[in-house]
């Protein structure tokens, strides 16, 4: 048996077996704690100045090198690199040298913590987090006066990164030509770690608990398909993964060779298949994959990390390129869906006891109309320059969604005064995420011009599962019935009313309900870029007639695991690859005991 | 917002510039960055006082733990050779929030 084995959240896919390589591990556990001799007192301060002189150096050349599209880490190093220079942070730690002859990575940890002190006391919290970035800088001179080699830009060799956490700062210093995978402690689904690893084409996993139990050099294997690390594998574990990461690569190397055909049937039924992004640099990746267009924009990136709010200026440029490089292909703009797990500082914390039915998506646009409104009015400039629509999270009633235009016909209508360009027939969706927009889907769609269903959602609310709380996450189920039931009432709405559906979330992007989805007539899936050659995999090798015989059946199952057979089968019938690689998707059916 | 309160007979040693936080969400790590930065090339030593609470000008942290807010008024004080033309620099970073786009 290996070591150990531990779990975490799979961000992007693969398996890559190599050297575990910790960065930014807690080197402060081993902080040597000495007195120096009062002889040796400015020797120790010398070595002190040094380290801080240093670390600069080293921090002033990556903020050269930081290529103009990250301008906001640039500034982040900026001001690292003031905390560096200040010199009340050297000044501190000098004093400690020579008042209790402390040796030097002893005092500045004295001088920290005073800071700390300081910044405890503020109420301002974005000033009162700023002690991170004191923390960090601190620790590079502390780590250079250790004479630990644990730098970042020092990987020698390929190599598996470790870290509690990676900040887009880290990820700047990273030399990306050496990492082959990825895995944290912190981190989300979209946290940066997993946009770097999807656009690396590298596994990684976030939120892996005891990772620290990895020592520096450990042969890890990365399981970005199942979430698994292996810790020193045995001699048939690591034959068995090092067959299974050749297999992966071969079918993946398969299924992106055919990734710009057009995602039809064998019975020449046309499915859009579209890309979840909210970054404009993920547009390359959305190209590669052969995305026939962006079926969702998350809108809420440049909202957060910041402290002030962006302008419509600051959002025009970026929405105009990337609706100008997509162009002729389509781009669904979902306007603003901060709240719930995602806050902007600027508004300070929402302290909400339920956040994800508190005031949230376009219940905060409609509260805050100012901050909508500049949104609305980038989005439709960038309808000048390319194929966009734009769509409503969170709709609950009619009524709000006529709110919600009312707020776009009087941005239209500045617009139009002020004679700036934007396209007035501009298609206008709605998100379908929660159950009472879907028991009123017929009305929704007399108000709009198509559907998103977005699943994660749909599927929280309506089985009333938090899917991050472990004690029932099993119950977050795709293949539902209830689910199921649901995306088949909207899907029906929609074509009764004549407006075409779409549906973005995993579902899309799981081979194992897509023909479900094929079989309700969906009339565009939107998934990760990376999932995208894949699904098109799926539907270039079925027929709709099968889809539909097998919709029928699943309808009429009254349980999970019944319609996770069917599903298998059928899967197992045509697609023994995708069982091989993503039966994973299905195991969670069962209450863990 | 200048209130020039230059050394008479029993006025301290300083120089002295009342001025208007107007950047948008304060003193935040940015400005307090800029600020410290400008405030290095000068010979003279340089405080900022708000709240009953004074800090060092040339400390990014001191700044930011002063924690002013937008529309807060902060004294800038400088003595020292070149005090007078160090006051007058930041004094048009403040009024021109410090530069940020």
């Amino acid at each position: 048996m290996a070591d150990t084995t531990l779990t975490g959240i799979p961000v992007a896919t693969g398996i890559a077996i190599g050297k575990a390589y910790f960065v930014n591990r807690n080197h402060m556990a081993n902080l040597p704690r000495q007195i120096v001799a009062a002889e040796d007192m400015p020797a120790e301060i010398e070595r002190l100045h040094a380290a801080f002189k240093s670390v600069e150096k080293e921090l002033a050349s990556i903020r050269e090198q930081v290529p103009e599209e990250l301008k906001s880490h640039g500034s982040l190093i900026d001001t690292h690199l003031m905390m560096l220079k200040d010199p009340k942070l050297s000044g501190s730690a000098e004093k400690y040298i020579e008042t209790l002859g402390l040796n030097a990575a002893w005092a500045l940890e004295k001088a920290v913590s005073d800071q700390e002190a300081a910044f405890e006391a503020i109420k301002d919290q974005y000033i009162r987090e700023r002690m991170q970035d004191v923390r960090v800088v601190a620790e590079k001179v502390q780590i250079k006066l250790m004479g630990v080699k644990s730098d970042l830009n020092s990987i020698s060799g390929r190599a598996i990164i470790m870290a509690h956490d990676l900040t887009p700062a880290d990820t700047v210093e990273l030399q990306v030509d050496k990492i082959m995978a990825f895995a944290t402690v912190r981190g989300g689904k979209t946290s940066h770690t997993g946009i770097m690893a999807r656009s690396l084409n590298i596994p990684a996993l976030v939120g892996v608990g005891r990772l620290e139990e990895i020592h520096d050099g450990d042969l890890v294997i990365i399981d970005g398909l199942t979430g698994k690390i292996v810790v020193n594998p045995t001699e048939s574990e690591l034959a068995d993964y090092n067959e299974r990461a050749a297999l992966f690569e071969d079918y993946t190397r398969k299924i992106r060779r055919h990734c710009h055909l057009p995602a039809e049937t064998f019975d020449g039924s046309r499915v859009m298949v579209q890309a979840n992004i909210e970054l404009v640099e993920e547009v390359t990746a959305v190209l590669d994959n052969g995305g026939e267009g962006v079926g969702l924009y998350r809108t809420e990136y440049a909202y957060l990390n910041r402290t002030s709010l962006p302008t419509e200026e600051e959002l025009a440029e970026k929405y105009i390129d990337l609706a100008a490089i997509m162009a002729p292909r389509k781009v669904v703009f979902r306007t603003l869906d901060l709240g719930s797990d995602k806050f902007i500082s600027t508004f300070g914390e929402l302290n909400e006891t339920n956040p994800a039915m508190g005031l949230r998506a376009i219940r905060f646009c409609l509260k805050n109309p100012q901050l909508f409104k500049t949104q609305l009015r980038a989005i439709l400039r960038a309808s000048a320059y390319g194929n966009v629509s734009l769509m409503f999270p969170m709709i609950s009633g009619v009524k709000e969604i006529r709110q919600a235009k009312a707020w776009l016909a009087q941005a239209k209508a500045e617009l139009r005064r002020e004679g700036v360009k934007y396209d007035p027939d501009m298609p206008l969706g709605t998100m379908i995420e929660l159950p009472a927009a879907v028991f009123i889907a017929e009305f929704l769609a007399h108000e709009v011009d198509f559907f998103s269903i977005g699943t994660n959602d749909l599927i929280q609310y309506s089985i009333g599962v938090d899917r991050t709380n472990r004690h029932v996450s099993y119950l977050y189920q795709p293949l539902h019935p209830a689910t199921l039931r649901a995306i088949k009432l909207v899907v029906d709405a929609a074509h009764q009313a004549g407006i075409e559906v779409s549906l973005c979330g995993e579902v899309a992007s799981d081979p194992f309900c897509v023909p479900i989805l094929l079989g309700m007539g969906i009339d565009s899936i939107s998934m990760t870029p990376q999932a995208i050659p894949g699904i098109k995999r799926i539907i270039r090798q079925t027929n709709m007639h099968d889809c539909r015989l097998l919709l029928k059946d699943v309808l009429e199952c009254r349980t999970v695991s019944r319609i996770n057979n069917l599903v298998m089968d059928n899967i197992f019938k045509h697609f023994p690859e995708e069982v091989t690689f993503f039966s994973s998707l299905l195991e969670n059916d069962e209450q863990p005991s | 917002m200048t209130d020039a309160n230059n050394n008479t007979d029993e006025a301290p040693e300083y120089l002295s510039r009342k001025v208007i936080v107007a950047s948008e969400n304060g003193l935040h790590a940015r400005p307090a960055g800029r600020l410290a930065q400008e405030a290095q090339a000068f010979e003279a030593n340089i405080s900022l006082v708000h709240d009953g609470q004074t800090v060092d000008a040339k400390s990014i942290l001191d700044i930011l733990t002063l924690a002013a807010g937008p529309g807060n008024m902060v004294e800038l004080r400088a003595e020292g050779s070149d005090a007078e033309a160090a006051l007058n620099r930041l004094e048009a970073l403040f009024l021109n929030k410090f530069e940020e786009a």
